[in-house]
């Protein structure tokens, strides 16, 4: 679960305080929002990016306020997907189960299980540059899953997808979080795209969050 | 049949615009081309006669040409200057300037103008008459003044194993000259030629030369692993944190691109003075100072380089590994320095360059003390100095080729696919 409680923080003369967010383990949350009313910036404060003035955040059982992100057990997919340009989309799904050292014939497994659930077996590997918009996407989700994250943060994944892949890829994270049953922060300004995943509904105004 | 569509808004051709561009652009680099040719076109690739004293007296023409006695069967090397329009020999015309063996007993100078002063030259070749061998020493006795030095380098022809070759000369009189010859060198030949090789042959057989090649080469790599070295956690540091006195630091990263090269020299001069004599004394006037000179203006270069470099890496990559599993240090590595790659190549060459060509602060803080502290600038500085013109040009050759080989290098590695 997600539980952030009267956090408030403040980033040059941009303020946040009090802000309550809650969603349960294996929720699909969708929060809505202006462009520059924050959402941003509650996302990377749960990530551990951006640190809290006050306020307690709860993922799963654990207070992680003062974790680094690295152990705070999150996969963040930035909105620029922000692959990494010197590794190939094998290397990019290893990244983190590379650093928690696993053995190499686990890694592979893993690394094979997560192009299937995600259907880029054949581009594994490719270089980031060689990806669709489409494809890049679903790397970078792969890339987050990749060490069992209990929470998934998506800061606007479907933004700069056309109309068609927009559905495809609606259809691929319905599929990824019935799969994984992690629980999902998603970040998105289109109604219709929360209206299609979200199993709560959270919209951000005036510096608050309200569940509708 | 209609006419085709008129657009109702028209705009100006691009033409003007970019020719524009090609001619500022094509100028530039046609200097750069032309600057490079002529330097490889001035030198005298052949080897040079060996050539006795002026023929040719002081003096101005009278009424019509000046008549110069020579010895039939003789090679001269003649150089008509600004006030001759031939040579006359043998009822021949001769223009510019050359070899040629004279037939005659007289030859003559064409005047462009009466009154004018005599600006021709004429040399004949020197020959060796006699050949002298003691100890493996061979004294060659000219017929003419040779006019070499001690430590020049000669080329001796058709004389047998050992003799034949590049030769330093060991010792000199007017019309003697002594070069060591190896111990198994074929007998004492009846005759032999000399010639002078071109000065890129003198200048990469002198042994001054070859230290400062080795000098240059040496503390310009010692000056580019220190500057990466510093220059990557300072990019890093004034990329990515943001802390109190940090315009002031920028200010001070750049003074070493700002002043002036010598008064970089100077003002390290004038700070070993303060310390401790130990260290001074290693340093100051010794190699080491090269490299402390050339570090101190090629490291703020790179510098420059490789906070450009982290500045347009974005933060977003960091992030990502952060949430991945890494701490600061690894997403460093791991992650941003994989990615600064061409930046660092850049960077180290940019050092290097600038270390190769770096000459004022050498001079005031190591010296040009030749086997010592006298570096590829230096010694083109010396050659100058020494009115050697072609030697100077000889080593701006090698540095020349020291450069391009090094950015070729870098160009390799840096066109290397990241995914092989």
């Amino acid at each position: 679960m997600i539980a952030l409680k009267n956090i408030s923080l403040k980033q040059g003369s941009f303020e946040l305080s009090g802000v309550n967010l809650t969603i349960a383990a294996g929720e699909y949350g969708v929060l809505m929002g202006r462009s520059g009313c924050g959402k941003t910036t509650i996302l990377e404060a749960i990530c551990g990016l951006r640190s809290i003035e006050s306020g307690s955040i709860r993922l799963g059982d654990e207070e992680v306020a003062g974790f680094p992100p690295a152990e705070r057990g999150v996969g963040y997919v930035p909105q620029d997907r922000a692959l990494f340009p010197t590794m190939i989309v094998r290397e990019q799904l290893a990244f983190a189960l590379v650093l928690r050292k696993q053995p190499q014939t686990q890694i592979a497994a893993r690394v094979n299980e997560l192009a299937k659930l995600l259907g880029i077996t054949q581009l594994l590997d490719r270089a980031p540059d060689k990806l669709s918009g489409g494809e890049a996407q679903r790397v970078a989700l792969g890339r987050a899953l990749a060490h069992r994250p209990a929470v998934l943060c998506l800061d606007e994944p479907l933004a700069a997808l056309d109309e068609e892949l927009h559905e495809e890829m609606c259809r691929l994270l319905e599929h990824v979080h019935r799969e994984t049953g992690v629980t999902v922060l998603h970040i998105t300004h289109s109604p219709s795209e929360a209206k299609r995943l979200a199993g709560c509904h959270f919209r951000m105004e005036n510096g608050k969050v309200t569940r509708e | 049949m209609s006419e085709p569509a008129q657009p109702k808004y028209r705009v100006a051709s691009d033409k003007p615009f970019l020719i524009g561009l090609g001619v500022l652009a094509g100028s530039y680099l046609l200097i750069i081309g032309a600057m490079v040719l002529a330097d490889l076109v001035f030198l005298d690739y052949g080897d040079q006669p060996i050539l006795g004293n002026e023929r040719v007296q002081q003096g101005r023409y009278a009424e019509g040409a000046v008549p110069i006695r020579v010895e039939a069967g003789r090679t001269y090397h003649f150089r008509l200057g600004k006030n001759e329009v031939a040579l006359e020999h043998d009822e021949q015309m001769l223009a510019g300037k050359n070899l040629f063996k004279a037939n005659t007993d007289e030859v003559r100078l064409q005047p462009r103008i009466p009154n004018a002063p005599i600006t021709a030259s004429l040399r004949p070749e020197a020959l060796v008459i006699e050949i002298a061998l003691t100890n493996h020493i061979a004294t060659l006795t000219t017929d003419e003044s040779h006019g070499l030095l001690w430590g020049q380098f000669i080329r001796v022809h058709g004389a047998g194993a050992g003799w034949d070759g590049v030769h330093e000369i060991t010792d000199t009189t007017t019309n003697q000259l002594s070069i060591a010859l190896p111990e198994n060198s074929a007998a004492t030949p009846k005759t032999l030629q000399l010639s002078k090789p071109n000065p890129l042959v003198q200048a990469l057989r002198s042994r001054d030369i070859q230290f400062s090649i080795m000098l240059s080469l040496i503390s310009c790599t010692i000056t580019t692993l220190m500057s990466i070295w510093v220059a990557v956690p300072i990019g890093y540091i004034m990329s990515r944190f943001e802390f109190r006195g940090k315009p002031l630091i920028d200010t001070l990263l750049d003074i070493p691109i700002v002043l002036p090269p010598l008064v970089v020299g100077l003002s390290l001069l004038i700070l070993f003075r303060y310390a401790p004599d130990w260290l001074s004394d290693s340093v100051v006037y010794k190699w080491p100072a090269v490299v402390l000179a050339q570090f101190m203006v090629a490291c703020a270069f790179a510098v420059r380089t490789m906070r450009v470099t982290f500045d347009q890496i974005p933060h977003r990559y960091e992030q990502v590994a952060l949430t991945l599993g890494c701490n600061r240090q690894q997403a460093f590595w791991r992650v941003i320095l994989p990615q600064a790659k061409g930046g660092l190549l850049a960077a180290a060459t940019l050092s290097w360059a600038r270390a190769l060509g770096e000459f004022g602060p050498i001079l005031v803080f190591a010296g040009a003390t030749r086997q010592k502290t006298e570096v590829l600038p230096t010694s083109a500085f010396l050659e100058l100095q020494a009115g050697r013109t072609e030697g100077m040009l000889a080593v701006s050759l090698i540095m020349i080729g020291a450069a391009v080989i090094v950015f070729l290098i870098a160009r390799t590695l840096g066109m290397k696919r990241v995914f092989a």
